[in-house]
């Protein structure tokens, strides 16, 4: 059993860009939904042609019954009261995206992306913010997966799943949060923007390579619509193994930026099979502004 | 098997809890961001970065560099036509029955030279002939070519005032509560090599559907700023004074007056 000790884990910088960010992707995704809903369908290449959809979302009324579907290549899954129809007061209403996962909440294409292009100015500026502040100070060195941490993806994963004792990693970040949070930032970032740049026909006339990375600009429009789900996915479990490692410890790190080490929390201790929290790692914290 | 169905129900209603929970808050979230959304002040903060973006997208482009052209086999098999249906005036309807004979394009505002052209004399401009890519603010593209005067040579024909700063374009379509349609660029775009006055889509006159006889192809931007059915070009130092102010029918609804994203 260790003493519990606070470490100073979180920069001012980062806690801040962090619910910044947060909240910034919550109203992108959104808007973004909004936006898709006045076209929820998907296309490969340059143009859209109705009969090369590869993926929609839609409604269909035979005789007064309502019903919405949801399209893949050749697969279609009925969906009605999620996709394709929503049940309102008034009945059964088509939209792809129902209203509680769009901003604003009604049909409406100009409201979306004015929420969608001002907060994507606020996700680009504060994601600078966070970068080149953390850069700067040599924090994103730590989770910068290197060819070394390759190996170690395996066995980490292998601790994770409780089949290895020890755990391989080295540092503050371990090989698969390395791995999460270089995705992230060196490829899902910089791919969503470009992605969603690519759909700007200013931008188009001025780089006609921008929608040719993607096979076209309905390419990537489909390529911004599929990592939007990527964000959403790695959103997911972060928040997973925020709540599975310490719900209050973690938060009270992101937070206030104070980290108990050693702690058992009730969240760790509360499900049996789970034993502790991965080690916590023994280096000191260069960031910490004690 | 009774323990296997109580843990079920229990489970069950717990789910239902979690459900209905989520769906309070989210229906929550929802009329919160609606009143939002509907609140002025905080719409016109959502709407001041339709500045940054101008000034980003114009600080980041080339001037003068082209869309990307496309081949006749590229050319879409389908070409959605959008907003307001066309003109069902007696005098539109003669007028493309006839081959527009008594159409004329007037030319006006602050331009050392105000003209008017009938549809032989736009067409005997220098011409240019483009395969570009339509990009509708829904989300659809579509492929088509297209052959117009290029603004330009009007330009240069009319020669705008030095205090000119946008181009007006006046339709002959109006939505249902009576709103003519209309639209505004500003001089850079006026003055693209792609930007064009066309009158011919895919090798045949410009149906009707598509904006007869002359529609506005401005490669640079979304294709609501595209006005169809022009009869009116007016160079304008500002818009404030023209319909609700904002510089287009879209624009009014509460599009972007910039639509380059």
């Amino acid at each position: 059993m260790q003493t519990d000790s606070l470490i100073y884990r979180h920069n001012r910088i980062t806690r801040l860009t962090h619910w910044v960010n947060a909240f910034a992707l919550l109203i992108l995704f959104m808007s973004g939904l909004q936006i898709f809903n006045a076209y929820p369908n998907l296309h490969w290449g340059s143009k859209a042609e109705p009969d090369e959809v590869f993926f929609s979302i839609y409604a269909t009324n035979d005789d007064g019954v309502i019903r919405g579907y949801t399209q893949l290549y050749g697969w279609t899954v009925e969906t009605t009261g999620f996709l394709g129809i929503q049940q309102t007061e008034m009945g059964p209403f088509p939209r792809a995206f129902p209203s509680w996962l769009t901003i604003p909440g009604y049909f409406w294409l100009a409201g979306g992306r004015r929420w969608h292009f001002f907060f994507a100015w606020i996700f680009a500026l504060n994601g600078l913010l966070y970068f080149f502040y953390n850069l700067a100070r040599g924090h994103v060195r730590k989770f910068f997966l290197t060819p070394r941490d390759l190996s170690r993806l395996l066995p980490m994963a292998l601790y994770y799943l409780r089949l290895r004792r020890e755990s391989p990693q080295e540092g503050e970040y371990n090989p698969l949060q390395k791995m999460a949070y270089t995705g992230v930032f060196f490829f899902l970032t910089p791919l969503i923007f470009l992605s969603g740049f690519a759909m700007s026909p200013q931008l188009d006339a001025g780089f006609n390579w921008l929608p040719a990375m993607f096979g076209g600009r309905q390419s990537a429009r489909t390529v911004h619509f599929l990592l939007t789900f990527l964000f959403a996915f790695f959103t997911f479990g972060h928040v997973v193994m925020v709540m599975t490692t310490g719900l209050i410890n973690n938060m009270r790190s992101m937070v206030t930026g104070w980290y108990v080490e050693g702690e058992k929390t009730p969240e760790t201790t509360a499900s049996s099979s789970e034993k502790s929290e991965p080690p916590a790692n023994k280096e000191a914290d260069d960031d910490a502004e004690k | 098997m009774q323990k296997n169905s109580s843990f079920l129900s229990r489970r069950n209603i717990l789910l239902g809890a979690l459900q209905a929970t989520g769906l309070l808050v989210l229906s929550g979230c929802e009329s919160m961001f609606n009143s939002l959304h509907q609140n002025k002040t905080v719409l016109s903060i959502l709407e001041s970065v339709e500045g940054a973006n101008l000034w980003l997208l114009r600080l980041v482009t080339p001037r003068g560099k082209l869309a990307q052209e496309f081949s006749e086999a590229d050319i879409s098999r389908y070409f959605k036509p959008n907003g307001n249906p066309p003109p069902f005036t007696m005098e539109y309807v003669m007028n493309a029955m006839t081959g527009w004979p008594l159409w004329r394009l007037e030319v006006a505002g602050l331009v050392k030279e105000p003209k008017s052209f009938s549809l032989e004399q736009i067409k005997a401009l220098p011409a240019r002939t483009q395969i570009t890519r339509h990009d509708c603010v829904e989300g659809w593209s579509a492929i088509a070519k297209w052959k117009g005067v290029v603004l330009r040579e009007i330009m240069k024909q009319v020669q705008p005032d030095p205090k000119a700063r946008y181009v007006v374009f006046y339709c002959m379509d109006s939505d249902n509560e009576g709103n003519h349609f209309y639209e505004s660029i500003d001089l850079r775009d006026a003055g693209h090599p792609q930007t064009i006055l066309a009158y011919e889509m895919n090798g045949r006159p410009l149906p009707v559907e598509h904006g007869a006889p002359l529609r506005l192809r401005v490669e640079t931007q979304l294709g609501y700023k595209m006005a169809k059915y022009i009869q009116r070009i007016e160079f304008v130092e500002n818009f404030k004074e023209i319909a609700r102010g904002r510089g287009g029918y879209w624009a009014d609804q509460g599009y972007e007056w910039y639509a380059g994203i």
